[in-house]
């Protein structure tokens, strides 16, 4: 063919880092066939699942296609674990929740960027006896629950010192210690 | 026709899904013809997950999880069909009945078995019970029975169940880690999977549930198709479809796309239906 063609006759492929392309013949659209590692599409412009990223640079500056970065709470066995594009992480596990699934979700809490094994997101449960709040309702990082007046403990199961009778709903009571009798 | 659609020779065909598109291997008795493997459909915005063939109108389904959608297109050329747009999160599993004309599918987000006629009608949830991430889903049709497996890292299973969803029972739970593939086989009436947590193949009669190791210690498997003496899967760690031959429990052949990227359903497009729906609807 070379021999009676012209220079234009072949033209090189529209895809990145010199790779293949192939013409569908009934129409003379182009399609890149070996895209680099991690992209895909028409003209590569794409990243492939499990990464994200614009390495064409179509909605902006160019981004490399990088893998998913969902703080190792997505299960790698799962497919289409974050959004092509934005890298928003989309099957969060292990009660966790976020873009990138950094924090624990509601009624849950830890630490969700721990990297040793177990459970990073534990439940709230607080004592439906000793809160004035949800019983999934605590803080995120401490698993603080919002105790009654003179309850204390994480999830709000005890009374304070000098204290006592956990009353569902009102809290504890004063002791009624006569202080000349008592040691504390 | 659609021009990302490339009609493809009469015979028997692996189809499988690789980054945005299905390709094809034709089948010489059973050995890959890997020198002719091509694309058969490109859908290059999408993920292409699962893959089905309809022995009777010889179109090809699949679903993808970007859509989401599960969609159609003839074997011969044609326009690419939506079937199903609608209350999809990420379909992951796919299986056509040929006899009764229904299609099934699993989603492994809203965590469903789910049942329409081929053009996506008559849809209906079948199960939405008991199920944590369903993937793999393939029918028998000459018993009327359907099977899924669920990858659930705390208690994955092998299930069944009639057709219309009647008779639901677990036939695997006991050494068993994340079964992305299963298969059935017509020919021998065997139910195979292959298994990414404990990286095997094995095989089940469902009915007397004897049970037989074909492979072990492979990579990482995700589709599995049967066809006649061989099993093909798909796997995500060599990137590679790989043949193996049930009898001698041997890898026979492996066939790497040039396009080095995960591997996920995998199917065949035998050119008959399979025979035998008469034979066995008498038992």
């Amino acid at each position: 063919i070379a021999l009676t063609g012209t220079p234009g006759d072949c033209q090189p492929c529209p895809c990145p880092d010199y790779t293949s392309c192939a013409q569908i013949a009934q129409t003379g659209q182009v399609v890149c066939t070996n895209c680099p590692a991690g992209q895909t599409g028409m003209r590569c412009q794409m990243c492939e699942d499990g990464y994200y990223g614009d390495p064409l640079g179509q909605y902006g500056s160019a981004r490399p296609c990088v893998r998913c970065e969902c703080n190792g709470n997505v299960d790698f066995n799962a497919v289409g674990v974050c959004d092509r594009a934005s890298g928003r992480c989309l099957k969060c596990v292990g009660h966790t929740e976020g873009e990138h699934c950094q924090r624990c979700r509601r009624g849950f809490y830890g630490d969700a960027l721990q990297q040793t094994a177990g459970q990073k997101c534990k439940p709230c449960s607080c004592n439906p006896a000793g809160t004035s709040g949800h019983v999934n309702e605590c803080h995120p990082q401490t698993g603080n629950c919002q105790c009654l007046s003179h309850v204390t403990g994480r999830d709000c199961s005890y009374c304070e010192v000098g204290f006592f009778d956990l009353q569902p709903g009102l809290g504890c009571e004063r002791c009624k210690c006569n202080p000349i009798g008592s040691s504390s | 026709p659609r021009p990302d659609v490339h009609p493809i020779a009469p015979g028997t065909h692996l189809l499988f899904a690789q980054s945005g598109k299905i390709e094809h291997i034709p089948l010489d008795g059973y050995n890959m013809k890997t020198e002719e493997a091509k694309p058969l459909l490109h859908i290059p915005d999408r993920v292409v997950i699962a893959v089905a063939y309809d022995c009777v109108e010889k179109m090809v389904y699949w679903t993808d999880i970007t859509g989401p959608a599960i969609s159609r297109a003839s074997m011969s050329g044609g326009d690419i069909n939506p079937v199903i747009t609608t209350d999809l999160q990420s379909p992951e599993g796919i299986a056509i009945d040929h006899v009764a004309r229904l299609l099934f599918w699993t989603d492994s987000m809203r965590d469903t078995v789910e049942v329409s006629k081929l053009d996506g009608s008559q849809r209906r949830v079948l199960f939405d019970t008991d199920l944590i991430n369903p993937r793999p889903i393939v029918t028998n049709p000459a018993y009327g029975r359907l099977y899924w497996a669920d990858w659930n890292r705390d208690g994955p299973k092998i299930e069944m169940s009639n057709m219309d969803g009647t008779d639901r029972t677990v036939l695997v739970k006991d050494d068993l880690g994340l079964p992305n593939g299963l298969t059935f086989d017509l020919d021998n009436q065997q139910l195979c999977w292959a298994d990414a947590g404990t990286r095997k193949v094995e095989c089940m009669d469902p009915h007397r549930r004897l049970r037989r190791q074909i492979v072990e210690g492979i990579h990482y498997p995700f589709g599995l198709v049967s066809f006649g003496r061989n099993l093909y899967y798909t796997d995500w760690r060599r990137e590679a479809v790989i043949a193996v031959d049930r009898q001698s429990e041997k890898e026979t052949d492996e066939f790497l796309p040039q396009k080095r990227s995960r591997l996920y359903g995998i199917t065949t497009t035998p050119t008959q239906c399979p025979q035998g729906t008469d034979q066995f609807e008498s038992q």
